[in-house]
Parts: C-alpha cells; sequence; structure tokens
C-alpha cells in the first residue's frame, strides 16, 4: 500500500493537482510547466514534478537537454486495490462482530453450545 | 480517442457464523455500524433515508474526519439492502450518491454469505473530461479517509 499512500500524498498538494490537468492530455517540458505558474518558482515545480513522478503518477522523458512530462494512467489503478483492502479488513472486523453479536443472543437465550 | 468503459465492480464474499438477522443489523444500526465501518453514525434505514458515517482517516492524513453521506435506496431485512456511498467534504468534492453499494445476505449452514458489490468505481483510465478528472483525483482522497481506519 506504499505506492497508493504516494499517490494521495502527491495529489493532496493543489499545485501538484494542477500539473497533472496539464499534462493529462499533452506531454509537456518542464519549463511550459512552470511558465504556468506565476507564483511558483522553477525549483519548486521541479520538486513537485518529482514528487508526482515517484508516486507513479507521471512519466518523465528526456528529449536532448529537455525533460518531458505526462501523466501516467496507470498510476491510478491503485486505488481500486485499495478499496478492494479496505472492504476485505472491514468485512473481516464485521463477521468477527456479528458472530459475538450471534453468541450474544444466543446465550442470552440460555442456548449455549 | 478516448473510449469511456464502465469499471467492474468491487465484489466480495464473506461467511458469517451469524443469521441474517442478525449480520442485517450491522448496516442499518448506528451503534451496530460504529462496530466495524465507522466513527458515528446516523441511520434512517427506509428507502429514501439518510445514513451518515463519520470516517476517520489515517494518522498519516493528519486523524481528518471524512463525512460519508448514503441513502437507502432497497431495504429488504434479512436478505438485502443498496445504499449510495459518497462524501460531504468540498474538499473531496464527490457528490453524495456517486457510488452505489448493494449486500446481499443468504442463509447458509446456519449461518450466513454475504456479496457485497461496490459499484460506480472510478476508471483506472484518465477520463476524458476535467469533471471526470477532478472526479478521479477525489476519488483517491477519499480512499485516504478510508485508509488505516484503525490508525
Amino acid at each position: 500500500m506504499a505506492d497508493m499512500q504516494h499517490a494521495i500524498d502527491a495529489i493532496a498538494e493543489p499545485r501538484r493537482r494542477e500539473i497533472l490537468r496539464l499534462v493529462r492530455d499533452a506531454e509537456l517540458p518542464a519549463g511550459a510547466i512552470a511558465a504556468h505558474f506565476a507564483d511558483v518558482t522553477r525549483p519548486a515545480v521541479s520538486q513537485h514534478l518529482r514528487t508526482l513522478r515517484e508516486a507513479g503518477l507521471v512519466a518523465e522523458r528526456r528529449e536532448g537537454t529537455r525533460r518531458l512530462y505526462r501523466a501516467r494512467p496507470q498510476g491510478f489503478a491503485g486505488l481500486r486495490e485499495f478499496l478492494d483492502q479496505f472492504w476485505d479488513e472491514r468485512l473481516d472486523v464485521l463477521r468477527r462482530e456479528a458472530e459475538r453479536e450471534e453468541r450474544g443472543k444466543t446465550d442470552d437465550s440460555g442456548n449455549r453450545n | 480517442m478516448t473510449v469511456a468503459t464502465g469499471t467492474e465492480p468491487i465484489v466480495k464474499e464473506v461467511q458469517i457464523d451469524a443469521r441474517p438477522e442478525t449480520v442485517f443489523g450491522f448496516f442499518t444500526e448506528a451503534d451496530k455500524l460504529t462496530r466495524w465501518l465507522c466513527e458515528e453514525a446516523t441511520t434512517d434505514p427506509r428507502p429514501g433515508g439518510v445514513c451518515l458515517q463519520t470516517h476517520r482517516a489515517g494518522e498519516s492524513r493528519g486523524d481528518q474526519l471524512f463525512h460519508m453521506r448514503g441513502e437507502f435506496v432497497e431495504i429488504t431485512p434479512p436478505s438485502r439492502l443498496v445504499f449510495t456511498w459518497g462524501f460531504d467534504e468540498p474538499s473531496v468534492g464527490v457528490a453524495p450518491g456517486s457510488s452505489t453499494i448493494e449486500v446481499t445476505l443468504e442463509p447458509e449452514g446456519g449461518g450466513t454469505r454475504l456479496t457485497l458489490v461496490h459499484r460506480d468505481l472510478p476508471e483506472a483510465e484518465l477520463p476524458s473530461h476535467d469533471e471526470g478528472w477532478d472526479y478521479q483525483l477525489a476519488r483517491l482522497v477519499i480512499a485516504a479517509a478510508g485508509g488505516d481506519p484503525d490508525a
């Protein structure tokens, strides 16, 4: 689940979500992405891109001296896995609690095993 | 071209050594919902009735609280219930009613076979519209809300 946590942390920052929108349909060089943000320094944008790349949400490609970025759809596939596990864990607790409840009822009626 | 494809629902089955009547209450009664799914719950278990649940995100998310606002769609004790699943927080951005959970309880060997189907899940593909994109991102945040429920 480490990958999922990375993805969640990565998109918690509004500017990184904005970057994801920018590179959703188009592969863009880092400079073009940085130019989109008037109030963010170039190193800060580079750091955001790095975080997104490490979370698997964007792909980086080098072309000469340029680095190009594009959203990586498969980076989001972890959500399904997460929900899958979420329900596994919750239903496991439900099973224990429902069985405890059932035993309680049985005990109350004197129908003890 | 981007082709929108519906996602497969998540399907879970679990065998429980308790009668369907007993298990059913764990989906409709507030004091039982808090024993397995959420921190706080308010329920109005009838078609159109609201189910509110407070989920606490794990420590890694600052122990933030998220409020699930569901609506009971179908209630047929003790065998079947359907309810919607979505969150109130604007920061999450997912309107209540955006996904649906269907629970079926069948008697089996003195106990219950529970089947849970969670539909309308986000797609692994990138959505083609901004709205879908926001939705997708928001779903990730919701996943965080449900994450580490015991942390």
